[in-house]
């Protein structure tokens, strides 16, 4: 059985699936990532902090859309280990 | 000496700050939520002034090269030692060796680790305090950054005890909703009554732009009295001529998203001013995250030094507490 | 009719006038002064602005109203007649329209009244004056007083000592700026400033000082016992200069032999109210004797 990883995002802020508005997405739901990969970006106080996936797998859905506003230690994505 | 494994988000030098040149521009910079960074300092037997870390929203990872008496303090971020929880508001013991991390933070944005002996980083115009844009006091004027390794000074005074711990009802708690208290005034004479009305009568969402100089609001758009703009002030409504602003004053510019200026706030400049946070509160709004809402209430200034009493009573309770409970012995 | 006001448990505010004026920034001066001087226990900062000024006290020390009523009080008391200002006359070289500055400008063009001129051209034009070089003319022939320092830490706000009818006046940008260049000359308001560090910022951009005005690392002469050089009361004469001049200066900076031509000077409000163009001609001539 596959397990579910939450993806979290330890900091509140913007949060953004593109490293930059004219650049690709860093994942696409359904994608394959490796733990390390980034899987979205958030700012806040003018500085921008990586959301890192943490185990190797299929980022299976984003619960945040781009350019949402998100809290400290909400649920940004699941990832379903391979 | 501590060696910082990673910095966390913004973590900054911090003291009671630089007082008596704002004069000069110099704002005070400093700590931010002074009540959890007194208690800090009292729970590891440090003279008042005594230089701390403030670390917002993310932890830092920090490796002890030397036995040491830490207490952790603020909002809520679970401290670990070895990746072992150990508790906040408490004195505790690092030896050699150990690593301090932190998870994620669950209430309030700031919290505050006190050093015995505080961190020890040179006196600028006689404080510690970080103020990052002129890159000024602190650990080279800026946050800090991995490989950095800090001092530990001899700002101790008082050996306590480990385990000492504040008890649960001296200790702050943080929600999503706040209520800060403001004494109206300034250049309140610039809003429309209906707009003045409005600013206590909405909650105010924190945007992303909310940090050490200041946090911006978002809600709804305040109107101004309409004038003749007065000689030298300059052509929007919201403009006056350039004036002084107090630490905690909020303007708005253009009408638009209310900003509340903070420790490293600019000093003054062309913006009407409408009220300023009470010196309390301004502990509170350390501890308010982006996307929080917060209620502003007025308060008079009766009621406002009444409320400064309380507080200091707090600290009074706090230090009667520890010396209590440690049976503190004076150095020396 | 001054305002007082209550800036938190902290702070009083006294407002002394709505518009800016030499006369209203004299009184917020002599107020300060004498209020300084009296040393009153309890008082931890006290702000000097244009038309205004600010008190940061502990109210455990003193209660607000005790303290309003002690500045009610000097008010009523101070008067320029006797009140004597001893100040610096400084030289302060700009470099108008250099390419730094220029930059910047034309970067935020979107968040200005007139995207389509330079902000020069912009402010010669709303002020009536028939070319740029005229503005630089007028910013240049006449000194300003140091009237408040503040925003970030050395900036000074400058006011020109020259009749009413000849003040220069320029809006805001419509929204500020997130950049300016350290150095940058600028104009907002009836305020000529020099923006020490780079940072925000919504005054009009006319060219670049070439010395600093602050300077942390406390090398250069003019630095030894501040950080932030320029003082309230001071009189900034800003001098049109050249690359070549700029360039040297900027020599003299970086090798730490650079000093501000500055003459002590004393005056009276009222010799600079009553005739503000013998005052200006007067001081010009002492400071470059």
């Amino acid at each position: 059985m596959a397990n579910q990883k939450s993806v979290l995002s330890p900091i509140p802020g913007v949060f953004y699936r593109k490293p930059a508005p004219d650049k690709e997405e860093y994942v696409k739901e359904g994608g394959n990532v490796k733990a390390g990969d980034v899987i979205g970006l958030v700012e806040v106080m003018k500085s921008f902090y990586e959301i890192k996936a943490e185990n190797d797998g299929v980022l299976a859905q984003y619960f945040v859309e781009n350019e949402d506003l998100i809290d400290a230690g909400q649920e940004v994505a699941v990832i379903i280990e391979q | 000496m501590i060696k910082v494994n990673s910095p966390g988000l913004q973590t900054t030098v911090q003291d009671f700050g630089r007082i008596g040149y704002y004069e000069v521009g110099m704002p005070p910079s400093g700590v931010m939520d002074k009540y959890s960074y007194i208690a800090g300092n009292l729970l590891v037997g440090n003279k008042e002034n005594a230089a701390v870390l403030e670390i917002t929203y993310m932890g830092p990872v920090l490796e002890f090269q030397q036995d040491a008496v830490i207490a952790v303090t603020g909002g809520v971020m679970q401290p670990k030692i070895n990746d072992r929880p150990v508790g906040m508001w408490e004195t505790l013991q690092v030896k050699t060796g150990d690593v301090l991390s932190f998870d994620f933070i669950k209430q309030g944005a700031r919290v505050y680790l006190a050093v015995a002996g505080g961190i020890d980083v040179p006196l600028v115009m006689d404080s510690r305090a970080t103020y990052t844009l002129c890159g000024i006091g602190g650990y080279e004027g800026r946050p800090l950054q991995a490989g950095d390794v800090l001092k530990i000074g001899t700002e101790n005074e008082t050996d306590i005890a480990v385990g000492t711990r504040i008890s649960d009802h001296l200790i702050p708690t943080f929600s999503k909703h706040h209520e800060v208290r403001v004494i109206v005034g300034l250049c309140s004479y610039r809003l429309t009554e209906e707009s003045k009305e409005r600013f206590f009568s909405i909650d105010w969402t924190v945007t992303p732009e909310a940090n050490r100089v200041g946090y911006r609001f978002k809600g709804e758009r305040l109107n101004f009295v309409e004038r003749e703009q007065p000689f030298g002030a300059g052509s929007n409504p919201s403009n006056v001529v350039d004036l002084g602003y107090p630490i905690g004053s909020i303007q708005v510019p253009d009408g638009v998203e209310p900003i509340a200026l903070l420790n490293d706030a600019v000093t003054g400049g062309g913006y009407a001013t409408i009220c300023t946070i009470i010196s309390t509160d301004l502990d509170k709004m350390a501890q308010i995250k982006t996307n929080d809402k917060v209620r502003f209430v007025a308060v008079d200034i009766n009621e406002a030094l009444e409320i400064r009493k309380e507080y200091q009573n707090k600290i009074q309770q706090i230090k009667e507490q520890i010396i209590r409970q440690a049976g503190g012995v004076q150095n020396g | 009719m001054s305002r007082y006001e209550y800036g938190g448990d902290e702070f009083i505010f006294v407002e002394l006038s709505e518009a800016m004026s030499l006369e209203i920034n004299f009184q917020a001066m002599a107020i300060t002064r004498t209020l300084r001087e009296e040393k009153v226990p309890g008082i931890l900062d006290i702000c000097p602005s244009n038309a205004s000024y600010m008190v940061r006290f502990n109210p455990e020390v003193i209660h607000p109203d005790t303290l309003i009523a002690k500045l009610k009080e000097l008010e009523e008391e101070v008067s320029l007649e006797n009140f004597e200002i001893t100040a610096r006359a400084v030289d302060v070289p700009i470099l108008f329209e250099d390419p730094w500055t220029h930059e910047a400008l034309m970067r935020f063009r979107d968040r200005h009244q007139d995207p389509s001129s330079t902000d020069l051209e912009y402010v010669a034009r709303t002020n009536g004056f028939q070319s740029k070089e005229e503005l630089i003319k007028a910013i240049t022939d006449s000194p300003y007083l140091v009237s408040m320092i503040g925003f970030v830490p050395g900036l000074p706000w400058c006011y020109q000592m020259v009749p009413n009818e000849q003040q220069i006046e320029a809006p805001k940008y419509v929204r500020p700026r997130t950049f300016t260049p350290e150095r940058a000359f600028g104009f907002g308001g009836a305020f000529a400033v020099i923006y020490p560090v780079q940072g925000a910022g919504g005054y009009q951009l006319f060219g670049t000082a070439a010395a600093p005005i602050f300077e942390k690392e406390q090398r250069l002469y003019d630095f030894k016992e501040s950080m932030t050089f320029p003082r309230q009361g001071d009189v900034f004469r800003y001098r049109s200069i050249s690359m070549d001049e700029y360039e040297d200066i900027r020599k003299q900076v970086e090798n730490g032999e650079f000093r501000y031509l500055t003459k002590d000077i004393t005056f009276k409000p009222q010799d600079v109210l009553e005739n503000p163009k013998a005052f200006s001609e007067s001081v010009l001539r002492r400071l470059y004797a």
